[in-house]
């Protein structure tokens, strides 16, 4: 009771400033040397007494006072009806004989009034705006109280209060109160802003702002070099009250990096504001020391909870005359703490205000957090500052920073939270700001999430609504070597900060890497990696997985056979070596055994020819055609597979020489044929590798995607489906209506399979649409070879053709088959075409088996696919002969020179004048068109 | 227009009604004392019908003093003798308290009008001085 009365008093004197504990004794004191008379004060004991809960037992409601009704009215005008309802009954006069109208705050859309009769709520409602007349709802006599009973907030905001704001942008930030208007009813508090400097400056200049607001900016300091530099008008203004300087951008102040915001005491939250160490950390300026520990110490006192101290705390006095003086708590009473003090010679208990007293730990103690964002963890103290413990905790064996305060001395070990909603520690999310990461840490109301930014570790805190979804597909990502990784894999990191780290990979999401090393003390033991920066240890633990998988078991049929890689040191080619089927063949010279071997071409347009193998190279294999006696390339990966369909299929006849007799007549470039083949291998592989990298290359697809188009239009479940139509647009003449596509030829129905119909498959139609049709693909297409082919299930036609380039289309979305090839099967880095894929004038990496990567420039590409290369970086080094497969294009940068690999513009050269994502922006110098390529197809150039 | 010290229960004949306040927006501000919910130019021109001691009328600061913009809900009380939710709330008069406080005769009755549930502030000492020496109860708001 006395408590409650002390509250009020300092409300009272609520323009002093706050000063902690003093206070409550002076005011105390004021009221009796003001010589005032007791009774005041006793009518406020009085009401506090018991006395005034019996005296308002006897106002309950008996059945012969009036009910309440509820009455519905019109959102937002619950006062203004009261209001009118009261201003109808002064101009009727008695004849209405409603009692009273209430409005409640947190009741929208309804009133209540009060009358005997529910006639009467009738008449006097009758005729009014705003009120609808349609139900009155009585409200139960054992409920009327609750009706009226409302609390009134505490208003205690006063400088240095720590509030939470309630609406806008700063929804649930940390806000320091600077300064308080309690007359206009407004504070000054100081928050980290949330500024979007580049849309405040397009706003600015004039630019055009997107209208709806995707994602709420991070809070960070502002930055005002950074404002200049975007040419955004920076005043510097000085505060006639304070003296202080501030920084005015937009009619925004700013301080110090914080923005200074004036805001309506309503919107300010300030109970149980309880600030995070990290919070509080962030707040504190470099200037700013003991002092402003102080003040916010003050107010985290003001937050403690009753029965804060217990028998048999330690506790250490950390104000006053007894500062730094240690003993256990024996006693408490209301806000005095009996400490039993740990020195000698002093009484055998002191009496300590609360407000005097800190939890006190000492390095080694076990501990429970018993509030704020890490509740419910356990871990062992290691040091103690101040205020501040340090303890790690027993799950994440993270360090953990928190105030003695929130912390209770325990045995107990436990995990703490692990899932909030449907996001549980460890899950792949993606956030609102299409960000993703990996769920390192689960706090009271937030996550803390390791981005997928592989250069350094990033970690966000991020609260339940800034996560858009959480990512639960298999995907797939290759390593350096080209090694089909998938979850539960081991990696090793080979390069990189973490560079020799080791461990299971966790998740994997646009080429990026999530591994779990348990010796890596940071970031929950996760590291976050680009997919081409590790290496595959071991084999691959997910294949069965894999199987199991509803997605990928659609494609099963068309799965690579597991590879079991018997050394961690593989090189690219011989990826495959521990076949057994090839058994006996090394790491290094491929796919000989192969030669002169019949097999049967299993996907892509030539899909279902049978031919001999001959010729092995790299991954690439040539096979001559029985039926069409020409020879064409495929992929030797595939090429498993090819054989494996041999065994596993029989072939059908027919079948085959319609595929090929309808090849000639649409396809007459040379490249046509040598494209075609290697689709159908191109196949398998690469289902696993959905991943998620939007980007999906540009041209080459169209090839792969014909085949599976050309099965889908004839696809009975699908007539005159949008897809086969513009299809046939696309390709007058084409093979779209030859009869021999007749739906349930057996081949045909194998590629059924991979029209899921999602997201995805919209992507390879567009990518089509964008590459142009094959007709006037000319011989660009005819390199296409690309693994993209596989994936391209072409059963959804273009559905929204341009969006491919758009960031945030279904391309954008996981399981875009056009993104798994990028990293790991673009023609960029796989290169295994056997058309010149790779052009002169560019610059390329060789990489040679037991070799450095050095730089070169190609000077000709061989017909047989290799191309000569001067090394060096502008070209002037020895001139020397490398296959495709030891070739890496090196990626254009801004503003360079670029030379455009594929697509239509092959051949073309133009700048690089911008980068977005996976696209870049060319303008080509012959037409100065600026162009949006796939970055996979642009290299940079270097003339000789 | 005030009904003050009449002693008896005005329920009969007619009785002086506070001022009804002219918007609903955040010009509305509530007595301390009585929490009568006025706007801020109304309590300035006229006071507070129920409390004419305060004179807020002659001193405008007074009226920052009195009245506060913080309270949560509203009521329109046609008939504080009759209303049941006026007695629960104490807006009818302090019958209750005055009986225990033993100032029957000096208590009046609340004007009917609009009035809010509760006020989030508590009268300043010297203005709950004048409450004393008025002889008027005053009551502070309960805090959670």
């Amino acid at each position: 009771m006395s408590r409650r009365r002390d509250e009020y008093e300092d409300d009272v004197e609520e323009d002093d400033e706050y000063d902690g504990v003093d206070e409550e004794d002076d005011e105390a004191d004021g009221y009796d040397d003001g010589g005032k008379e007791r009774y005041a004060r006793s009518l406020n004991v009085e009401y506090d007494e018991e006395a005034t809960d019996v005296e308002q037992q006897a106002l309950l409601p008996s059945v012969r006072d009036p009910k309440l009704w509820m009455v519905k009215c019109a959102i937002g005008r619950e006062r203004e009806v009261a209001v009118c309802l009261m201003q109808k009954c002064i101009d009727r006069g008695p004849e209405l004989q409603i009692r009273s109208a209430i409005a409640l705050d947190h009741l929208k859309n309804f009133i209540y009034i009060e009358a005997d009769k529910e006639a009467h709520v009738k008449e006097a409602i009758k005729g009014m705006r705003n009120i609808f007349t349609g139900k009155i709802m009585l409200v139960p006599i054992k409920e009327m109280t609750d009706v009226l009973s409302v609390e009134s907030k505490a208003i205690d905001i006063s400088r240095d209060t720590w509030v939470r704001l309630k609406i806008g942008t700063y929804k649930g930030d940390l806000a320091k109160v600077v300064d308080v208007d309690n007359v206009r009813q407004r504070a000054t508090v100081k928050v980290i802003p949330r500024i979007d400097l580049q849309a405040l400056s397009n706003k600015l200049e004039g630019r055009e702002v997107p209208k709806k607001k995707a994602f709420t900016p991070p809070a960070r300091f502002m930055n005002i070099d950074e404002a200049r530099e975007l040419h955004i008008r920076v005043e510097r203004r000085r505060d006639p009250a304070t003296g202080d300087y501030f920084e005015k951008i937009e009619g925004m102040m700013f301080k110090d990096g914080f923005l200074y915001k004036n805001v309506s005491l309503k919107s300010l939250s300030t109970q149980n504001v309880q600030p995070t160490f990290d919070e509080l950390e962030k707040f504190r300026q470099p200037g700013e020391t003991g002092d402003g520990d102080m003040s916010s110490l003050s107010t985290l006192f003001a937050n403690r909870k009753k029965g804060h101290f217990m028998k048999g705390d330690r506790v250490i006095v950390v104000k006053g005359d007894l500062r730094n003086l240690k003993g256990w708590v024996e006693k408490v009473e209301e806000d005095t703490v009996h400490i039993k003090p740990n020195e000698k010679g002093l009484p055998k208990t002191l009496a300590i205000s609360d407000k005097d007293l800190c939890k006190y730990f000492e390095p080694g103690n076990h501990v429970k957090v018993v509030s704020g964002a890490t509740e419910g963890a356990t871990g062992m103290v290691v040091s103690v500052e101040g205020h501040v413990v340090n303890l790690v905790s027993d799950t994440t064996k993270e360090l953990i920073r928190v105030f003695a305060d929130n912390v209770v001395e325990s045995s107990e070990v436990t995990s703490g939270v692990t899932k909030i909603g449907d996001y549980e520690l460890h899950d792949l999310v993606v956030l609102d700001d299409n960000s993703f990461g990996v769920i390192i840490r689960v706090e009271s109301e937030a996550f803390q999430v390791l981005k997928g930014v592989p250069e350094r570790p990033d970690v966000a805190l991020a609260r339940l609504r800034e996560i858009k979804y959480k990512v639960d597909k298999k995907i797939f990502a290759k390593d350096r070597y080209k090694n089909t990784l998938s979850v539960k894999d081991v990696v090793k990191i080979l390069d990189g900060p973490c560079r020799g780290k080791q461990g299971p990979v966790e998740h994997i999401y646009k080429g990026v890497l999530f591994i779990y090393d348990r010796h890596h003390l940071e970031h929950a033991g996760f590291i976050c990696v680009k997919s081409e920066s590790c290496m595959m240890v071991g084999g691959s633990r997910a294949n069965g997985e894999r199987n199991g998988n509803s997605f990928t078991s659609k494609f099963s049929h068309l799965r690579t056979p597991p590879r079991v890689p018997t050394s961690s040191m593989r090189p690219p080619r011989g990826g495959y070596g521990g076949h057994n089927n090839f058994g006996g063949r090394g790491g290094g010279r491929g796919h000989d055994a192969l030669i002169g071997a019949t097999v049967k071409i299993r996907l892509g347009h030539y899909k279902g020819c049978k031919g001999r193998v001959k010729d092995v190279k790299g991954s690439t294999v040539r096979i001559e055609l029985e039926s069409q006696m020409k020879v064409v390339a495929g992929k030797s990966p595939f090429w498993e597979m090819c054989l494996m369909a041999t065994l596993a299929f029989a072939v059908d006849r027919s079948h085959i020489s319609d595929n090929v007799n309808v090849t000639p007549s649409r396809e007459t470039s040379r490249y046509g044929m040598g494209s075609e083949t290697p689709m159908h291998p191109s196949r398998t592989p690469l289902h696993p590798y959905m991943t998620p990298m939007r980007d999906s290359g540009v041209t080459p697809y169209h090839d792969g995607m014909r085949t599976p188009m050309r099965d889908r239009a004839w696809n009975p479940y699908t007539p005159m489906s949008p897809p086969r139509d513009n299809w046939e647009d696309g390709n007058p003449g084409s093979w779209g209506t030859s009869p021999q596509y007749q739906p349930g030829s057996p081949p045909s129905r194998a590629y059924e399979a991979p029209t899921p119909g999602s997201g995805w498959t919209n992507t390879p139609s567009n990518n089509y649409n964008e590459a142009g049709t094959p007709r006037d693909s000319g011989s660009a297409y005819a390199n296409a070879p690309s693994p993209y082919l596989p994936s391209t299930p072409g059963g959804q036609p273009p559905m929204t053709p341009s969006s491919a380039y758009l960031p945030g289309t279904p391309g954008g979305q996981p399981m875009t088959p056009g993104s798994g090839g990028l990293d790991m099967m673009s023609p960029v880095v796989g290169a295994d075409s056997e058309g010149p894929w790779f052009l002169p004038d560019i610059l390329v990496n060789v990489r040679r088996p037991g070799d450095d990567t050095t730089p070169g420039v190609i000077r000709e590409v061989l017909p047989d696919g290799s191309s000569k290369i001067a090394l060096g970086s502008s070209g002037n080094g020895d001139v020397v002969t490398a296959l495709p497969n030891e070739i890496e294009v090196v990626p254009p940068r801004k503003l360079d020179k670029i030379k455009i690999m594929g697509g239509a513009h092959r051949g073309a050269t133009g700048k690089l004048i911008g980068i977005d994502g996976t696209d870049g922006i060319v303008k080509v110098d012959d037409t100065l068109d600026v162009k949006i390529l796939d970055m996979v197809s642009l290299a940079k150039l270097v003339q000789a | 227009m005030v009904n003050l010290g009449g002693g008896g229960g005005g329920g009969g004949g007619q009785v002086a009604v506070a001022q009804i306040p002219t918007s609903f927006g955040h010009e509305l501000r509530a007595c301390l004392r009585c929490r009568l919910v006025k706007t801020y130019d109304q309590f300035r021109e006229s006071g507070c019908e129920n409390c004419p001691f305060f004179q807020m009328e002659d001193d405008h600061e007074r009226v920052v003093d009195c009245t506060t913009p913080n309270f949560t809900g509203l009521i329109s009380v046609m008939d504080p003798t009759k209303s049941w939710a006026a007695r629960w709330l104490r807006i009818d008069e302090y019958v209750l308290v005055c009986i225990y406080m033993r100032w029957g005769a000096l208590t009046g009755k609340f004007a009917p009008g609009c009035y809010t549930l509760a006020v989030s502030e508590a009268l300043n000492p010297d203005l709950q001085n004048i409450c004393e020496e008025e002889h008027v109860p005053y009551v502070p708001p309960k805090r959670v």
